[in-house]
């Protein structure tokens, strides 16, 4: 599997086939004997800004600390997680729990909520 | 790339800073007084209201106050500047009270003055055609 | 009879909504300066756009990703960051013109200076992305955008040396003025070739689920879409050259554009010149707000249907929101719409490459297209005319810059 094609900046979906947001980061383990494998995908976060400029992921963290959900750590998903790729990568987890729609959750109740016509972000 | 495009970006927002010459002042000199003719004789013919026929001439009048005064700040040599300025403020004293016969919906007296206004215009042409060709 | 009726809104739609401020300012200006010589710089737009706009319905339709998913995928995030970062930056700008188009139509119908309608636009542009489905602004304000066919009318009854038009398509070099006959061609280039109309067609085929069955339609709206559209720009252009150009006014102001039908049609011209402008700069503002939100969401992998309610698009409805409100402040402090035009127009022309050749590499990437790749003529086409752009760009823009 040719991981940057494959694998990075896909799309991820979740069991329910809601959006994930995007592979921005992949954890990988290295062994002494056997080859390098994928432990865990990234979303978001420092990892994302990190492709840019280590000077931006700074920047991206001061402004999480200040403002919105105020997540400290970066979403990490196991890869045992992932059960189909293709298109998109499919994972067997809900998006709620992996904290990986977290921004799009505070966004939702914080802002447009708060605005005539916006809707619940938790009606069905 | 990136650097390119950035510079690309600082010319254009530079792009105020080009001081015009006197054929090119002399040319938006001649736009506006055409504006101000076409937009007359719309207006004669009750193709354009009230309000935006005298904003427009207001905005005549006032552009072309501002280009004669850069102009006769370093004027050009090949013609006389007290004839240029004559004319020029000539002209935009005409489009102002223009203006004013729009608001007050008089006419008559407003085509005489345009009949006036295309012959300034024509004066105007002449000193233009003279620094265009000295240039 | 289904698919006939989708081609026909499909091209009713294309061409309703082809004209905003800078089609019009800009080939106003073409008219008033030059005549009939700038037509060609309208004729290879409209042809490159027809190219471009069949290829992003024919990329999504197929790869079943929308053109910003498959550029990010493709190319990976720091890319991808670049191509935001320049697209964003340009569409914002001409986001402002079309606001401050809205502003100026009814600045001339009302007397009230354009500033003071900032806000109230920029709240109903809002409005109807937040309560309006992508069929209502697809469909809705373009259907409305067919007033623009005036320009047309009001071209014909000015009886146009056809003759000299026909000559007009042919690419001719001016003999004074070089400055700013190449900096007003470029500017043509860079209204016609938008290039946030490819990532609104891509987001539209997906929104509404095209499939390879719909190549051929796709082709057809293209065509004959985009063909009207470009007509409709000739038709400024013409009217301009005949009903602008003897009065020798060089175009500055939109209070002068709005004089353009003013000969041609005597009882309503004025009138029709406004309410066309206020169609067509609001579906333009429409889609541009989409397009630079459709940028961000897909890039990024949020939600970001048109059709869901607010809270379920929470991040998209987030930024189209602040785009919109930050674009009125501009005009708030009474910056030149036309100004604004001309410059985002230029820039568009100069950073064509940027979003361009990323999208030409993808149309030819069996991954995303298989057999439906594209062939030699329209990566030729698409390729000839961006580069062309480029190279009329980087020159003439600072050569109308620093002296004529």
């Amino acid at each position: 599997m040719d991981l940057v094609r494959d694998v990075l900046d896909k799309r991820l979906m979740d069991r329910e086939d809601c959006e994930m947001g995007r592979v921005d980061g992949l954890v990988m383990r290295i062994g002494e004997n056997s080859q390098p494998r994928i432990t865990h995908i990234e979303i978001g976060g420092r990892t994302l800004w990190m492709r840019l400029h280590p000077g931006i992921a700074k920047l991206a963290a001061t402004l999480a600390r200040r403002w919105g959900p105020k997540r400290t750590t970066t979403v990490r998903i196991p890869w045992s997680h992932v059960v189909a790729t293709g298109k998109e990568l499919k994972l067997d987890v809900e998006a709620r729990e992996t904290g990986a729609i977290d921004w799009e959750i505070w966004i939702a109740r914080h802002i447009i909520e708060r605005i005539p016509g916006g809707g619940h972000e938790e009606e069905e | 790339m990136r650097t390119k495009r950035l510079l690309v970006l600082s010319l254009i927002l530079a792009a105020g800073c080009k001081p015009p010459t006197p054929a090119e002042q002399m040319d938006s000199v001649l736009s506006w007084i055409g504006t101000a003719g076409m937009a007359g004789d719309a207006w004669l013919r009750h193709t354009t209201p009230d309000t935006y026929t005298r904003q427009t001439f207001e905005l005549s009048s006032k552009t072309l106050g501002q280009i004669s005064k850069d102009l006769l700040e370093s004027p050009p040599t090949m013609v006389d500047p007290a004839a240029l300025d004559r004319v020029l403020s000539e002209t935009s004293k005409r489009i102002t009270r223009m203006a004013a016969l729009i608001g007050a919906k008089n006419a008559p007296d407003f085509a005489r003055q345009l009949d006036s206004l295309r012959n300034d215009q024509k004066t105007v042409k002449a000193l233009a055609d003279s620094i265009e060709a000295k240039q | 009879m289904k698919k006939f009726l989708q081609i026909a809104l499909g091209i009713v739609t294309s061409v309703g909504g082809f004209l905003e401020i800078g089609s019009v300012a800009t080939a106003a200006q073409a008219g008033a300066s030059f005549g009939y010589k700038l037509l060609w710089a309208i004729f290879i737009g409209t042809i490159c756009l027809i190219f471009l706009v069949e290829m992003s319905g024919r990329f999504s339709a197929v790869s079943k990703h929308t053109i910003v998913d498959a550029m990010r995928e493709r190319f990976g995030f720091p890319f991808f960051s670049i191509v935001l970062l320049g697209m964003v930056l340009v569409a914002f700008m001409v986001l402002v013109a079309e606001l401050g188009g809205i502003g100026l139509s009814l600045q001339i119908l009302t007397g009230i200076g354009f500033p003071w309608w900032a806000i109230p636009v920029s709240f109903v542009v809002w409005l109807l992305m937040w309560k309006g489905t992508f069929g209502l602004i697809e469909n809705g304000v373009s259907l409305l955008g067919l007033v623009t066919i005036c320009f047309v009318v009001a071209a014909v009854k000015l009886n146009p040396d056809w003759h000299g038009a026909a000559r007009g398509l042919l690419p001719s070099l001016e003999g004074d003025q070089k400055a700013k006959y190449g900096f007003i061609a470029v500017s043509i280039l860079g209204a016609t070739i938008s290039p946030y109309l490819m990532y609104f067609y891509s987001s539209g085929a997906i929104e509404d689920e095209w499939d390879v069955s719909y190549i051929p339609i796709n082709r057809i709206i293209a065509v004959f879409g985009m063909s009207f559209g470009g007509v409709l720009s000739m038709g400024v252009l013409v009217t301009s050259a005949l009903a602008i150009q003897p009065n020798g006014i060089d175009i500055d102001k939109f209070e002068q554009v709005a004089l353009l039908m003013t000969t041609a049609l005597p009882r309503w011209g004025f009138y029709l010149f406004a309410v066309s402008m206020l169609v067509a700069c609001l579906g333009a503002a429409l889609e541009i707000s989409l397009a630079i939100s459709y940028f961000f969401a897909q890039g990024f992998g949020w939600n970001w249907s048109e059709s869901l309610t607010p809270s379920k698009d929470a991040r998209f409805c987030f930024t189209y929101t602040v785009i919109i409100l930050v674009a009125a402040i501009p005009l708030l402090l009474h910056a030149d719409p036309i100004k604004v035009t001309m410059i985002s127009m230029a820039l568009t022309a100069a950073t064509l490459p940027l979003a361009i050749v990323p999208f030409l590499f993808l149309m030819n990437d069996p991954i995303y297209l298989g057999e439906h790749r594209n062939g030699w003529i329209s990566n030729s086409v698409v390729g000839i005319v961006i580069l062309i752009s480029f190279v009329l760009a980087v020159i003439s823009i600072p050569l109308q810059i620093i002296g004529g």
